[in-house]
């Protein structure tokens, strides 16, 4: 089951169901092509949060930090990684077990270091240049779907 | 007066530069010559990579500079924003480095270099200035009163204008980062033949993730009706999208003008080599009576010089800081 999403106006309210469904995971995984709107996603998320500062896309950077009133928020995109080796020399277990809230977009490019417990977020194109988004707790024997109204 | 060592390691670059008086005497980057005289690879990304790059690049600073070691009198070093790992390496360095010498260490704001890099060569602009500072991980439009007096009157809300290049290049079938291809086509296209959307973001803001949904649509559009339809077309999609980024930037760049009643215009970061972003700017300073100032190449992408000529500014106030500082992923003006 899955939420189409047809205007930005409904991701913030999206973005909340997302937090309350995530529960304790802190680690999000976010699957989909370029375009289909990962980081705009994740900015609803961080606003959600009360992230105060303009988040924008860590492609260049890899990590950006965010604050909010109840930790810190580190925003991934390994899209430019080569290789799964150079996020062991960013230190990406510092980040990814550090409790704090990871936002990860392509996660595709480092298979093997994904943490056991994620959530793992899918966004599709779908008709009318709308989206699909798609949430389930990867790594346990129930899928737990987000919404199921579409 | 002062010979300082400098140190950037923010992002993928590790460079090291000596700079006496306000004169660059040496700006080394980590580079396959460096690699190929001391051994090892040169590797994408990362911390370990600014390890194993950190003490070819100073020696070799220092070498090229032709000065010793004991004529350093101050180590300044990039504190951030950046990402950690690679900023600790430089920090850590840096901070051994003034401490084996006794000598004071000065931290600097990797994008405030980026301003104060237009005060390496003549000619420096004039105070006050609007600097637009374009890469593939920032786009600002800064208003420059003095060295140190600086304000952010514009940012990116989402992907920087690098990265709209790069990830067209994407769209388009090109290698990633494509930035550079892309303008190499667009030299040869029509910038009229198609026409995207400018985002209309209130104030002096920029957006280039909508831009970036919009190629992909024309492109999955295109397509079903001529599978051939980007091959065909690659010169004239290239120019388009260029004209359409770079007026994106130049809009928003002569609107601050007008608000801020300023006329030095000054660009940095590894965008301003694009040849659209540097015509159109030409053009529309000779409209708007702008004087303009675009810095050598080598000082537009990530460099040490930058934080050499950040660093003597610094020095000459007297603005140190101590052993107890750590880097900053972070880090506002």
């Amino acid at each position: 089951m899955n939420k189409l999403v047809s205007a930005l106006t409904e991701l913030p309210a999206l973005a909340r169901k997302l937090l309350l469904f995530a529960g304790e995971h802190r680690v999000l995984v976010f699957y989909g092509e370029m375009g289909t709107g990962k980081t705009t996603f994740i900015k609803a998320l961080c606003k959600e949060l009360g992230v105060a500062a303009t988040v924008s896309s860590p492609t260049f950077s890899i990590v950006n930090e965010y604050e909010y009133p109840q930790g810190l928020v580190y925003h991934f995109d390994f899209y430019r990684l080569k290789d799964q080796s150079e996020a062991f020399d960013m230190g990406y277990e510092e980040y990814f077990y550090s409790g704090e809230y990871c936002f990860i977009e392509w996660p595709e490019k480092i298979p093997d270091l994904i943490p056991d417990q994620v959530v793992r977020v899918d966004l599709e194109l779908a008709a009318n240049n709308g989206r699909v988004i798609t949430a389930k707790i990867q790594g346990r024997d129930i899928n737990k779907d987000i919404v199921s109204n579409v | 007066m002062a010979t300082i060592l400098a140190i950037e390691s923010s992002c993928d670059e590790t460079s090291a530069s000596i700079c006496k008086d306000g004169k660059i005497l040496s700006n080394i980057i980590a580079t396959q010559a460096v690699h190929e005289k001391y051994g090892g690879v040169v590797p994408e990304l990362a911390s370990r990579a600014h390890q194993q790059n950190i003490i070819p690049v100073v020696v070799e600073a220092i070498l090229a500079a032709k000065v010793s070691k004991k004529d350093i009198e101050a180590v300044a070093f990039t504190r951030g924003p950046g990402l950690l790992g690679s900023l600790l390496v430089g920090t850590s360095f840096a901070k051994g480095f003034a401490l084996a010498l006794n000598v004071p260490l000065i931290e600097i704001n990797h994008m405030h270099a980026h301003i104060l890099a237009h005060f390496i060569d003549d000619p420096k602009p004039a105070f006050p200035f609007l600097c637009l500072t374009v890469s593939g991980g920032h786009t600002q439009i800064i208003l420059v009163k003095d060295y140190f007096d600086i304000e952010i009157v514009g940012e990116t809300t989402d992907d920087a204008a690098g990265e709209a290049f790069d990830k067209t290049a994407k769209i388009l079938g090109l290698p990633y980062p494509g930035g550079p291809l892309v303008d190499k086509q667009a030299r040869l296209g029509n910038p009229h033949a198609f026409n995207f959307p400018e985002p209309q973001i209130p104030g002096l803001n920029f957006s280039f993730s909508g831009l970036k949904t919009s190629i992909l649509y024309f492109v999955r559009d295109h397509k079903k009706l001529d599978p051939d339809f980007v091959q065909n077309n690659m010169t004239d999609i290239c120019a388009s999208v260029q004209y359409r980024i770079v007026t994106i930037l130049l809009n928003k760049l002569k609107k601050a003008a007008k608000q801020y009643n300023i006329s030095h215009v000054a660009i940095a970061g590894g965008v301003s080599a694009n040849s659209g972003l540097r015509d159109l700017l030409t053009e529309t300073a000779a409209k708007e009576n702008w004087q303009i100032y675009i810095p050598a190449f080598e000082y537009c992408t990530d460099n040490a010089a930058m934080i050499a000529i950040a660093g003597y500014y610094k020095y000459i106030h007297g603005d140190f800081v101590g052993q107890d500082v750590s880097p900053l992923a972070r880090m506002d003006f």
